[in-house]
């Protein structure tokens, strides 16, 4: 029996201004797995994740990107976010004068609303919020500043994933979570990462170091270069990029 | 006598000779006769050139019945000026005392709104206030009726080590009036007082208002001036540091829409030594509409250790707003800590981005935007029924 694949991405081409930065990418995440891209510096791997986000600057030429079977290259990023997409940023933005908790409950209400749902009691967002946050070791008084202002790079990095396990998305799609991360802060965000593996829900991992993928064990691992995916292979092909290094996948020379 | 060209006179200024005149202010009327309303060419007056801007004045505002403003405050204890006459004083908080007083309130300046204000100001209220009056006071200052030209007026004393919070709404039925406030308050050693005055007048109106502070030792204020009402707005702000240890938080905020001119000027005066304000002023501009800012920091040549920084921020929502910003610096001693910026922009792509990221839609994701910008301005508001109002007020303007 076939299933409808979680994320189903077909030869997407996209442009910044007039230059072409995805060449065709073609990807399948069935529903229930974990899959890692990895690729060098500038392959275009944030310009995928911007692109399945909906960010306005990227024009796309050509391709299909399907979320549980429906096509959402015409949403609102708010849409396809309602639509259970959700992106884990490289470097997440800082908003001043926006309070993180003000910002958490608008999201997470938002979300409810797209979806026709009712929105959720305050007592019960705080305990969900004051759940997730002690698994994050993301702390309340982080919570009470103004949303990413003034934080680490490690807590903002937990603070992302912290509004992933808050927003319960189908996709998530997290783009160098590892990047800026100690070790410790690296096994903390992993396993907030892991707890939120499901049959229902699928994972793109984005990285360029192998270290992050031997705490999220990824069921295939996709080695991405020049805005395409060049090879599709079991976990072991993390071991083998890092050994090789990409010049033996994509024949460029190192960066 | 000189007998230089005879300035011809517009009909606003026609019209201010006349009531002048007709209130016995002779010498003023000369005067305006002689220089007319300031122009472009008057450095203050640069970018609200009043002789093209104040086409016409109505006629003085008759007594008329005192009525409620459109907002209200919970606990508030109520007052009102209506069409330039103080309305009944009840019975004040403990702390608090009211009278009715003759003539204006504004010490002597070179400047012609506060001349007119002088000359046609018939009374006042006068306040004062002695330990610390934990109810909020609200002035309701109304023009009711047809268009007509109101000169009211308001003093407050602040005595040593005394606190309060005042909140003056000016209002008025939907006329073309002009009105032409002031307020003037002194507050006394380790006095404290958090002043808002909040200007939403009807879409044809032209509101002017000046606001003197004299600042005795060590005490402090914090201003938030809102102006979002009004066809033409200028509101004055003439802080004094008189008192060595003396702080102020000199805040502003433009809401600007299409068709309108808003005016915020600052002068501030800074007297002895160690003395600090952080004037902050924001404007949000949208449609076809023109802000202005200034702000002018002076410090005596005695005033030593004065810090001082004078920031402007804009927000513009559309392509035919214009938000011009003047800081001027005019630093006479030697050690001081004193400076100023400005920032003019858009909402960040970035930030919007984000937010839409997480389901917020666009819409509601620049709205928070916007109350993000604003929040340096709210959240030291501490009086939960005063900030809701703001809240309230700032919400329907980003909605209308
Ligand atoms: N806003 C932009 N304008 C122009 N070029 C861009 C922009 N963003 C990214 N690029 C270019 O696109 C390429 C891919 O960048 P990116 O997607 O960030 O790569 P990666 O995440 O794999 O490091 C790079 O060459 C980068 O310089
Ligand atoms: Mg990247």
């Amino acid at each position: 029996m076939t299933t409808t694949p979680m994320l189903e991405i077909r030869n997407l081409h996209a442009r910044i201004e007039d230059r072409e930065i995805l060449k065709g990418v073609n990807l399948i995440v069935p529903k229930g797995e974990v899959h890692a891209i990895m690729g060098r510096n500038g392959s275009g791997k944030s310009t995928l994740s911007y692109v399945l986000a909906g960010r306005e600057d990227y024009e796309v030429t050509e391709g299909e990107v399907l979320l549980d079977g429906v096509n959402i290259l015409e949403m609102e990023p708010a849409e396809r976010a309602v639509a259970g997409l959700f992106l884990a940023f490289q470097y997440p933005i800082e908003i001043p004068g926006v309070a993180t908790m003000t910002f958490l409950k608008a999201a997470l209400n938002a979300q409810r609303k797209g979806r026709g749902e009712a929105e959720i009691s305050t007592p019960d967002f705080m305990r969900a919020v004051k759940t997730a946050g002690e698994k994050l070791n993301v702390d309340s008084d982080m919570l009470k500043r103004a949303l990413n202002v003034g934080f680490s790079g490690g807590e903002k990095k937990r603070a992302e994933i912290l509004q992933m396990a808050l927003l319960a998305p189908k996709m998530c799609v997290l783009d160098e979570t590892d990047s800026g991360l100690d070790i410790d802060a690296l096994k903390v965000v992993s396993e907030g990462v892991n707890a939120l593996r499901g049959p229902d829900r699928a994972m793109l991992v984005i990285t360029h170091y192998q270290r992050l993928l031997d705490h999220i064990v990824p069921d295939v691992v996709h080695v991405f270069s020049d805005g395409r995916v060049v090879e599709s292979g079991p976990k072991e092909l993390a071991l083998e990029l890092e050994a090789k290094g990409y010049a033996g996948f994509d024949g460029e020379k190192a960066a | 006598m000189s007998a230089g060209p005879v300035l011809k006179l517009t009909e606003a200024e026609t019209t201010l000779v006349a009531q002048l005149g007709a209130r016995g202010a002779a010498a003023e009327a000369e005067r305006l006769l002689g220089a007319g309303l300031p122009t472009r060419r008057v450095e203050a007056y640069h970018y609200t050139d009043l002789r093209q801007l104040l086409r016409s004045v109505p006629v003085l505002a008759e007594a008329g019945p005192a009525t409620q403003g459109p907002l209200s405050i919970p606990g508030a204890v109520a007052l009102s000026i209506t069409n330039a006459r103080v309305g009944p004083i009840p019975t004040l908080a403990q702390g608090l005392h009211g009278q009715k007083g003759q003539g204006g309130v504004l010490a002597q300046r070179d400047d012609v709104l506060v001349r007119l204000n002088s000359a046609l100001a018939g009374e006042h209220l006068a306040l004062e206030v002695k330990g610390a009056v934990t109810v909020p006071v609200v002035i309701d200052r109304r023009i009711e009726g047809a268009a007509s030209h109101a000169a009211g007026a308001v003093k407050l004393f602040v005595a040593d080590h005394a606190s309060l919070t005042l909140i003056e709404v000016f209002s008025g039925s939907d006329a073309a009036h002009v009105g032409n406030h002031a307020t003037a308050i002194t507050l006394g050693k380790g006095a404290n007082l958090t002043h808002i005055t909040l200007n939403v007048m009807g879409p044809t109106a032209t509101h002017f208002a000046t606001n003197e502070y004299h600042l005795g030792a060590a005490a402090h204020l914090r201003t938030l001036v809102v102006q979002a009402g009004g066809a033409l707005s200028r509101t004055q702000l003439f802080p004094t540091y008189e008192g060595e240890g003396a702080t102020a938080a000199i805040t502003g905020l433009n809401l600007v829409g299409d068709g309108q001119h808003v005016d915020l000027t600052m002068d501030a005066l800074h007297a002895v030594p160690h003395t600090a304000s952080k004037p902050l002023f924001k404007t949000i501009a949208r449609g076809r509409s023109r802000a202005v800012v200034q702000g002018r920091l002076v410090v005596a040549r005695n005033a030593q250790k004065t810090d001082a920084k004078l920031m402007a921020q804009g927000l513009m929502l559309s392509d035919e707003a214009e938000i011009l910003t003047k800081p001027e610096l005019e630093i006479y001693a030697d050690d001081v800590v004193c400076g100023h910026g400005s920032t003019c922009g858009r909402l960040d792509e970035d930030h919007l981005f984000y937010l839409m990221s997480r389901g917020i839609s666009k819409s509601v994701a620049e709205t928070m935007l916007v109350r993000g910008f604003l929040a340096e301005l709210i959240d030291p508001i501490t009086d939960e029924t005063v900030a809701a109002l703001l809240h309230t007020l700032i919400d329907s303007w980003l909605e209308r």
